[in-house]
């Protein structure tokens, strides 16, 4: 088999795989179907009979590479470390490269180039903010009808990329920020919540107006080619700062891997920092306070793409305890929620599923607040957790009863 | 009830298979096409368990009642197609890997708990249930099921069944046979059979100790009533340090010896450790000698005297360090570093080659010194994890098959490795089966005659030689099949 794309899944990747199946118990799509082409070990052995030349790359095999979530759960268990995000990345530009639908190139339009228009995304923002207004995203019909869990975006639309923040106490040094591409508009709220904690604690924070989206949905999605442009962007933006703090679990986890993506890409994801690691890590240094006041029980639900991609697991707690928080475990293995980037809107049985899953275990707990660090994560608890639950960002979370102790002080 | 009830993804139903027999459509008429896969990589994908072996099935169907997979059996062998059940695939011997043309049966979704009794301390499980979800599941009875192969997080009771498995606890409390009281077959006719039962010791042939570990060639089996275990009270989990491996194998021996039954008693050699602690990051002690997992359990006093024997051993024995699991999660870590251990050898070579012998306690040091000769003469890298108490041998050769000759190599060295445990009075497999991997050493062990009795056994309940055909038992073991000598 000829790959087509720049980074195909390599055969010594691919050989990394030994088969031992420990992965299946792990996967999402293999636990509900029970079925071995749904499974981790599945598509290794799939991409490596294309990689052989055994069989074609044709429409089965872009089914069950598409059927995949990106969780990572499966490295997560790996002992063989297989690197399965970077075989899945590969297999999906080369689906993209070898079978061009009109549904992998409006693909390859919004999540190469749409996402990394800052006008466009203002625009579909503000039509967003209408259609909120107006209450029209409540009943909207079929897949549409996710855009009812997205928060109501606070007018006017803000957007941080390009601007600045000095630091409000003693200066300790200069971060760089991730303005991303939805995030900033639509959660702006976790932007100002961490852009804030991170001044207090004394830096100086820069979101550099030259940066573009991560690129990891561009990754996830096959078009390759886009996202090694938005990283190549990001690369050059984020020069000259030492750390670059990113709040999104998703595209942290995807700039740590930069190096797969650009050949300067390593120095980078060298100097990302997780907002949850940073965070957590002021606290423990004692450059944010930790509030001693009981504020009653919390549910977490990790994101895949801290948990599993990262490995980020004890920060966010520590975030929720130094909030007076007692954090209640919901899930013990971190299965994927079914948000998955755009897999809600390609897989909506599945993620509907997993989605319906996960909102049982939150509902297990009896609370109705749940810290998620991740806004497609939230959004899916939302969908199927209803309006009576509220869904925050940790951090989000965190200094909320920063500012709430400090007026009763 | 773990269910399923979500239908599969998107599909494409090729029609490269042949079907003049019409078995696929007739499949499709029992199943429904969203769960027959005839696609060529559909077939590859399902071709393999964990172990060397590929294979390709002509038809792969996933049915979810004891109805549906005996529907199946009869529309297979009225058409004189060979029928292969499957797990989840985690089998180390090819078990479950077709030899031919066949339906593949995987039983993965047939993966509910009936019925828990928690007094009687049984459950009746689907054949497909993982073996560690049904622990999970009855932990709150404090119940738990003994078996625990490292495979456990995917493998399924009926693989386990099938291969009768072992696992680290099953040196004190037996493998999968001690636990299986009752199953539900499906013959090779496609008649539906209660093998055993909630009774204790049956009446009549115990027909128990055939089925299990018969790797699906006298029935499939669809549903088991399993003997649930108490969660022991107390435990203690020690990670013991040797600097030479012939000194943990002593200490073995002498635990045994001192009449001493450990729950678990495991060896892992330093190339071993290694590979393990690149994953789990538990501390383990890298370098060259070995190390000892020992777990004892039961009640605090006589955990504490076990664990204290235990330990005086290992230093007279030149045990350099004792690391006492501090707590539930430090012992979790130690465990995991063991079962992940068969999955870490990828990170040395793309390849391994993985065996099961089993020797008499006795003869553990000498064996142990033999298989390392062995690997040196054929300049074989070797990593070896041995559940030592029960002397069961996992030497595993990591390769890679690119190498020209290289494979060739690596099977001389390893049934040279299997024949020095025969030669010591030790067998084949402790725990994987016999598959394909060891079947054509089944002569090693037993005689002409030995192989004719199994095979007439065979006959009795597959006599149209249709259920996984090609494994257990060497081509031409009836006498009849054999040239006259």
């Amino acid at each position: 088999m000829t790959w087509r794309t720049e980074h195909p899944p390599t055969t010594e990747d691919l050989n990394s795989c030994i088969d031992c199946g420990l992965c299946l118990s792990a996967c999402p799509t293999y636990s509900i179907t029970g079925d071995e082409t749904a499974s981790p070990r599945g598509r290794i052995a799939a991409m490596r009979a294309v990689d052989r030349g055994t069989v074609a790359l044709d429409n089965r095999f872009a089914q069950i590479v598409d059927s995949c979530l990106q969780c990572l759960a499966c490295e997560t268990v790996c002992p063989s470390l297989v690197p399965f995000g970077t075989l899945m990345e590969g297999a999906r530009a080369e689906v993209a490269a070898h079978r061009p639908t009109p549904t992998t190139a409006a693909k390859r339009f919004i999540f190469g180039r749409l996402i990394a228009s800052r006008r466009a995304l203002m625009f579909l923002s503000w039509l967003l903010v209408i259609a909120q207004r107006l209450g029209i995203t409540g009943v909207l019909p079929g897949r549409a009808s996710k855009a009812k869990a997205i928060r109501t975006i606070p007018i006017p639309v803000s957007a941080t990329a390009g601007r600045q923040w000095d630091p409000q106490g003693e200066p300790i040094g200069t971060v760089g920020f991730l303005s991303g591409c939805v995030m900033d508009h639509w959660y702006s709220e976790v932007h100002v919540a961490v852009i804030d904690l991170l001044t207090r604690a004394g830096y100086r924070v820069v979101a550099p107006k030259q940066q573009t989206c991560c690129g990891a949905i561009a990754a996830h999605e096959g078009a390759a080619q886009h996202a090694r442009r938005m990283a190549q962007r990001n690369v050059e933006a984020f020069a000259g700062f030492d750390t670059i703090i990113v709040d999104s679990a998703g595209c942290s986890a995807h700039m740590k891997d930069y190096a797969h993506w650009t050949e300067d890409g390593a120095d980078l994801a060298g100097r990302i920092a997780d907002a949850n690691q940073v965070i957590a890590k002021l606290i423990a240094d004692g450059k944010l306070p930790t509030i001693t006041e009981r504020r009653g029980q919390i549910a977490i639900q990790d994101p895949c793409h801290l948990r599993h991609a990262q490995g980020i697991t004890l920060q966010p707690r520590d975030i929720l305890r130094a909030a007076g928080y007692e954090v209640v475990e919901t899930d013990p293995t971190g299965t994927c929620c079914g948000a998955a980037g755009a897999y809600q809107l390609s897989h909506p049985q599945v993620s509907e599923r997993l989605g319906r899953r996960k909102a049982a275990q939150v509902a297990a707990t009896d609370l109705d607040r749940v810290a998620s660090a991740n806004p497609g994560c939230e959004m899916q608890l939302l969908s199927y957790l209803g309006n009576s639950t509220t869904v925050e960002h940790p951090i989000e979370i965190y200094r909320n009863e920063l500012n709430r102790n400090q007026e009763s002080t | 009830m773990i269910g399923y009830g979500l239908p599969h993804f998107p599909m494409t139903r090729a029609s490269s298979v042949d079907d003049s027999s019409g078995v696929v459509a007739r499949l499709i008429g029992v199943l429904g096409s969203e769960r027959v896969h005839t696609h060529p990589l559909d077939l590859l994908v399902f071709g393999k368990d964990a172990g060397v072996t590929p294979g390709e099935a002509a038809v792969v169907v996933l049915p979810e009642s004891t109805d549906e997979v005996a529907a199946v059996v009869r529309v297979a062998t009225a058409a004189g197609v060979p029928v292969v059940a499957r797990g989840a695939g985690t089998g180390l011997a090819g078990g479950a890997v077709p030899t031919s043309a066949c339906v593949l049966v995987v039983l993965t979704r047939m993966n509910e708990i009936f019925e828990v009794d928690e007094v009687g301390r049984t459950a009746w499980v689907g054949a497909g249930l993982v073996n560690e979800a049904l622990s999970n599941a009855v932990a709150d009875h404090g119940l738990l099921f003994a078996p625990d192969p490292a495979s456990q997080q995917t493998a399924t009771i009926g693989g386990n069944v099938g291969t009768n498995a072992g696992g680290p606890h099953c040196l004190a409390e037996g493998s999968t046979i001690a636990h299986v009281l009752g199953m539900e077959v499906v013959t090779g006719d496609g008649e539906v059979m209660m093998v055993g039962g909630a009774a204790p010791d049956p009446l009549g042939y115990d027909l128990r100790g055939l089925f299990v570990g018969s790797e699906g060639t006298l029935g499939i089996v669809t549903r088991v009533l399993v003997r649930l275990v108490e969660v022991p009270p107390q435990l203690e989990t020690m990670l013991i340090s040797f600097v030479d491996v012939s000194d943990a194998a002593r200490a073995v021996s002498e635990v045994i010896a001192e009449g001493v039954v450990p729950a678990a008693l495991e060896l892992m050699d330093g190339p071993m450790i290694e590979a393990v602690e690149n994953f789990v990051h538990a501390g383990l002690p890298v370098g060259p000698g070995a190390v000892l997992l020992a777990e004892v359990s039961g009640h605090s006093v006589g955990v504490a005297a076990d664990a204290a024997l235990v330990r005086e051993i290992a230093v007279l024995n030149g045990a350099t360090e004792i690391r006492v699991a501090r707590d539930e999660d430090d012992r979790a870590l130690l465990w995991k570093g063991r079962k992940a251990a068969f999955g870490a050898i990828a990170q040395s070579a793309p390849d391994y080659y993985l065996n099961d012998t089993v020797v008499p306690r006795t003869r553990f040091v000498d064996v142990l010194d033999e298989i390392y000769a062995i690997a040196e003469r054929y300049e074989l890298r070797l990593l070896n994890l041995i559940h030592a108490g029960d002397g069961n041998f996992h030497p595993i050769v990591s390769y890679d098959a690119a190498e020209a000759g290289m494979t060739e190599k690596v099977i001389d060295a390893t049934h040279e490795m299997v024949r020095a445990a025969v030669a010591a009075g030790g067998t084949l497999s402790g725990e994987h089966g016999i598959g394909i991997e060891k079947r054509d050493l089944m002569p090693e062990v037993f005689s002409a005659d030995d192989l004719d009795a199994q095979e007439r056994i065979r006959d009795a309940f597959d006599p149209l030689r249709l259920l996984n055909p090609g494994k257990v038992l060497p081509e031409g073991s009836r006498c009849l099949d054999r040239p006259p000598t």
